[in-house]
């Protein structure tokens, strides 16, 4: 059996927090816009390529979260390395993972939410492209408040460059 | 840092610092638990909804706007108007192939068709019972046509090729008489309730009780169909499907009042469990005197306020059409209110529906007003809903 330190081992929970949730939310973001999109390319076949985009815009909360958790994984000892992280740092490896993790729920089903919508506006209206995108791209600030408060508990937490 | 941590934790009652993790860790799993499902139940409840509302808002999109209205009203005859509809993939693919009218008709059919199908489970049934429609509107043409003494080949230009029995109709077309038609139907949902009325018909000689038996059927399964509403989107369409009976119910009386008819003449047609008018409402309407009684009886409903505009001019003229005209306009104003109560569920739907009806319904009127070579495109304006 693997000998991991109590610290590392928090540190994984983090990173399976983080990459779970945040994928949880872009997941059902990313297919309800899916979803709309089938529906939108039903009805108009040249609406495709705006729905792939309205589409991939939920994705980048997977992204945020798959990376902290790469990141965890890395600087926690878990991939290739020795180090065996102290239990107080281990604590703030899951602050980050779920920093990331919720924000990247919330602004995942957000942003599915409006893309969906977006889609169904730019079928009936293809005037409403720009609009749809400006507005679907709103809910991504709080995926970007989630990462950017992981990132500084890392660097601070003595995670990153400790 | 460590060891504050830990002098903290033994302070708190812990043996050691890994049984408090654990303890944290169990906390934390639980709340992420609630949080998660919290969040994601409303989501669960939109998912069914964005593929049929992304298939409807396109063909809203597609709805004939009040510009191109106003183009089709220039036309100079019939042909223009075929002309301009098939610019529109919706109707280009009828025009050619039926009359103008039945082109119309197969088009709403084939809206109401879509909708039934792609409609998520909760309010398929719903829809389903909506495109049931189309085979009481065939049988109504039957009945009709044999009373009529249509033939065969006349009778099936009648029809709409669409609804679940259209086979069974469409065999029917050889038959000689309206009891051949009753006959014929045996098997089916609608056969009991014409052998019901098939005595009044035969005693009155004419149609109107085999086709109000059929609306009446038609109507409470709609009701029938939005009775138990599952969740808050089943829970909107009462509003919208009892409205329209409450309607029916009112077209029904007024016409009947102003044909000086009593409560024992209109009762059989009544539709029970409306939205507003409930039964004891829908009691006191039936034992007004005459049409101005209905209206003041309406005291009370939404109904009242919009029926007593139209009863100037039914004084004026002695006919029930603004009457028909302003429920139409408030089935509709309703339909757009209920439209966006709900924008990730039913709402899409109900506004698509209820617009696309008044869409055919308005070129319909264009068309008929387009038959009639000279007739003024002012009056035909007028009409438009």
């Amino acid at each position: 059996m693997v000998d991991i330190a109590l610290g590392t081992a928090l540190a994984a929970i983090g990173a399976g927090i983080a990459v779970g949730f945040a994928g949880l939310g872009s997941g059902l973001g990313q297919g309800m816009a899916a979803a709309g999109s089938v529906g939108a390319v039903a009805e108009d076949p040249d609406m495709f390529a705006q729905g792939i985009l309205f589409t991939a815009l939920p994705e980048t909360q997977a992204i945020y979260g798959f990376l902290i958790a790469i990141l965890l994984m890395v600087f926690g000892g878990i991939l290739g390395g020795e180090t065996a992280l102290p239990v107080e740092v281990g604590l703030v490896a899951i602050g980050a993972g779920a920093a990331i993790g919720f924000a990247g729920l919330g602004s995942g089903m957000g942003q599915g939410m409006a893309a969906t919508s977006s889609v169904g506006a730019v079928v009936e209206n293809p005037d409403m492209f720009s609009q749809g995108i400006l507005f679907t791209a709103l809910p991504e600030t709080q995926a970007i408040y989630g990462f950017l408060i992981a990132i500084l508990l890392m660097v601070f937490g003595g995670i990153l460059g400790a | 840092m460590a060891d504050s941590i830990s002098a903290i934790v033994t302070s708190m009652g812990f043996s050691s610092i890994e049984s408090f993790i654990g303890l944290l860790l169990l906390a934390g799993f639980i709340i992420g638990a609630i949080v998660v499902i919290v969040t994601i139940k409303p989501v669960f409840e939109m998912f069914p909804y964005a593929y049929p509302n992304a298939r409807v808002r396109a063909r809203i999109g597609r709805l004939i706007t009040q510009k191109q209205f106003s183009e089709i009203l220039e036309s100079e005859n019939l042909e223009e108007v075929k002309n301009y509809l098939r610019g529109f993939p919706e109707y280009s693919k009828y025009v050619d192939k039926y009359p103008l009218e039945k082109a119309l008709d197969i088009q709403l059919a084939e809206t109401h068709d879509l909708i039934a199908r792609i409609a998520p489970g909760g309010i398929k049934d719903v829809f389903r019972v909506l495109l049931k429609k189309w085979d009481i509107n065939n049988i109504k043409t039957l009945i009709t046509a044999k009373e009529a003494g249509l033939n065969p080949e006349k009778t099936a230009e009648l029809l709409i090729p669409f609804g679940e029995i259209s086979d069974v109709v469409e065999k029917l077309v050889e038959v000689k008489s309206v009891t051949e038609v009753i006959i014929g139907l045996e098997g089916t949902e609608y056969s009991q309730i014409l052998e019901d009325a098939l005595t009044d018909y035969e005693e009155k000689g004419m149609v109107l009780p085999l086709e109000a038996a059929l609306d009446k059927f038609y109507l409470e399964n709609l009701l029938k169909a939005v009775s138990d509403p599952s969740d808050a989107n089943t829970t909107l369409l009462h509003p919208y499907i009892g409205t329209q009976v409450d309607a029916s119910n009112l077209k029904i009386i007024l016409r009947a009042k102003a044909d000086g008819l009593k409560y024992d003449d209109i009762s059989p047609y009544m539709i029970s469990k409306g939205y507003q008018i409930r039964d004891w409402k829908l009691k006191d309407l039936m034992e007004s005197e005459d049409v101005s009684g209905v209206i003041s009886a309406l005291e009370g409903t939404d109904y009242s306020a919009i029926m007593v505009d139209a009863l100037a001019e039914y004084n004026k003229t002695g006919s029930i059409a603004p009457f028909e005209a302003a429920l139409s306009e408030y089935i509709q104003k309703t339909a757009k209110t209920l439209s966006l109560k709900k924008p990730f569920g039913i709402g899409p739907m109900i506004g698509f529906l209820s617009r696309k009806e008044v869409e055919i319904k308005n070129l319909k009127v264009i068309v008929r007003g387009k038959r009639e070579s000279g007739f003024p495109v002012s009056v035909i304006k007028e009409m438009l809903v």
